[in-house]
């Protein structure tokens, strides 16, 4: 089978801080061979939902280091569902302990990676969903 | 010969995705643009799909050097232009890595000011196999968002080291953007890009040295640059992130674009354009008709091999082959 390349959208939500983490997860994803459409800072979730919609995204990812991980997944998972696009995987990273992972998880949120976390770990994760999700389409 | 032109990859175009579509879903929009770039066996069928929705759009190519300011002023026109009461559409084109096939496309963060504006659909493009700055698939995603209701479609090229030529082809107006201080003047003039600009926009011009490159480029075009058999190519200044000289720029691409209506030049280049669509298409299906029956790439390839290693001529083989290849099968009656 001949996959054609992913492509996910990359941002930062929220109005704190930098977007350093968004960027070399971004960069990693590029590394293996994935199309990123970078939104960088301040987006808001129906910034991230509507260019994920116009896209046609596979995934988003997005980088939450301000401790404000479950406002911003929550919202953008609920929007990703009501827009239409709940098939597809939502993941990313931030300090998110545990308890709040398996809140998120079950509301479909997909895994979480921490800053001890290689980011070629995350672009094997973003692969493996989403063939999978593709192999599943096409039956 | 059906297979060929047949789908055969991904989830298909269900009637209902259709339905979306023509209702206006922005999501079986972005479904159909996805189909169009990554199979291109679905192509053929999305165009059947699409017929009698294309033909009034005006498509405007933004080119320029990286980091001149395309994707702001791309989202500035566009606003300009919605405002003048036009739907549009936006396809910005990014280089892919020749090494890992990614693509790293910034446009979107100079595109804030269009969050939320359901007059502008913009899509992201990674130029993938495609050249001069463009992907494989742009004219097919703009035939898309045509079909889908917009009227004017902003192609945003891959800022390359000089402004690249292609985008003629799939653009009715090119508009090249130039920055202060970076001796574009002098570069353009070298790739003969100034001929194919429709308008220039000198960008960035809160920075100093904004006079400096207008006299250089009026000086330039005096010499007798611009589009030969056309009036004198316009050159404007902007500042596209504080929003000036946005209105006079999208005054003049208004009035370029009635002017390729009245003029019929607009119909002129299409029919060019589906011309070489439909040379394209044969040409492919010829193709590929020769590689099922003889293995020609494969073949190509051995005779090459060999013939480095000879130094002999090429013409031997091509002889052969041209001789024993004749469409002998086809029916002028089709061709009607
Ligand atoms: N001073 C000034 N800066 C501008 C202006 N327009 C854009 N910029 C800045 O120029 C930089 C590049 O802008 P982009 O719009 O991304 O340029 P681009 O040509 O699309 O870049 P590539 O797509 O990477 O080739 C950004 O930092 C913009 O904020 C302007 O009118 N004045
Ligand atoms: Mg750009």
């Amino acid at each position: 089978m001949n996959e054609h390349p992913i492509k996910v959208v990359v941002a930062k939500p929220g109005l704190d801080g930098h977007d350093r983490g968004a960027k070399v997860v971004a960069r990693a994803l590029v590394e293996a061979g994935m199309e990123v459409v970078y939104l960088g800072l301040r987006q808001t979730p129906e910034s991230i939902v509507a260019a994920a919609v116009e896209e046609d995204a596979d995934a988003i990812g997005l980088s939450v280091l301000s401790g404000a991980h479950m406002p911003h997944f929550t919202k953008v998972k609920a929007l990703m569902d009501t827009e239409g696009i709940g098939d597809r995987l939502l993941t990313g990273g931030g300090i998110i302990p545990t308890k709040d992972q398996e809140t998120l998880s079950a509301l479909g949120v997909g895994r979480l990676f921490g800053p001890g976390d290689d980011p070629s770990t995350i672009a094997e994760y973003i692969k493996e969903r989403v063939y999978a999700r593709r192999a599943a389409e096409r039956n | 010969m059906a297979e060929s032109m047949r789908s055969s990859r991904g989830p298909s175009l269900t009637p209902q995705l259709w339905e979306r579509f023509l209702g206006g879903e922005r999501r079986a929009c972005a479904q159909v643009i996805t189909k169009v770039e990554n199979d291109p066996d679905a192509v053929p069928e999305i165009r059947d799909r699409l017929s009698g929705r294309l033909g009034r759009a005006i498509r405007i190519g933004i080119t320029g050097p990286p980091g001149v300011g395309k994707s702001t002023l791309t989202s500035a026109l566009a606003r300009g232009l919605a405002d003048g009461g036009n739907r549009v559409g936006i396809v910005a084109v990014d280089p892919s890595s020749p090494f890992t096939g990614g693509a790293f496309m910034g446009d979107r963060i100079r595109m804030d000011a269009l969050v939320g504006d359901d007059r502008v659909f913009m899509r992201s493009l990674a130029s993938r196999a495609g050249q001069g700055g463009l992907a494989p698939s742009t004219a097919g995603v703009a035939d898309v968002l045509e079909a889908f209701g917009m009227d004017r479609i902003l192609i945003e090229t891959v800022g390359v080291g000089q402004a690249e030529l292609d985008v003629m082809a799939c653009a009715d107006i090119v508009v090249l953007v130039l920055q202060p201080s970076t001796g574009d003047a002098i570069q353009s003039l070298k790739s003969g890009i100034i001929e194919a600009a429709d308008v220039v926009v000198v960008n960035k011009a809160d920075l100093p040295g904004v006079e400096m490159l207008l006299q250089s480029l009026r000086f330039a075009f005096s010499l007798g640059a611009g589009r030969p058999g056309t009036n004198a190519t316009p050159i404007l200044a902007t500042s596209a992130q504080a929003s000036e000289g946005i209105g006079e720029l999208v005054a003049e691409l208004e009035s370029q674009a009635s002017d390729l209506v009245d003029s019929g030049r607009h119909r002129e280049m299409r029919r060019a354009r589906l011309e070489n669509e439909i040379r394209r298409a044969i040409q492919t299906h010829l193709w590929a008709s020769l590689e099922r029956a003889v293995g020609a790439s494969a073949k190509i390839r051995r005779h090459a091999e060999e013939l480095t290693l000879s130094g002999g001529s090429p013409y031997p083989f091509i002889r052969r082959a041209c001789a024993a290849t004749q469409v002998c099968q086809t029916k002028e009656e089709a061709w009607q």
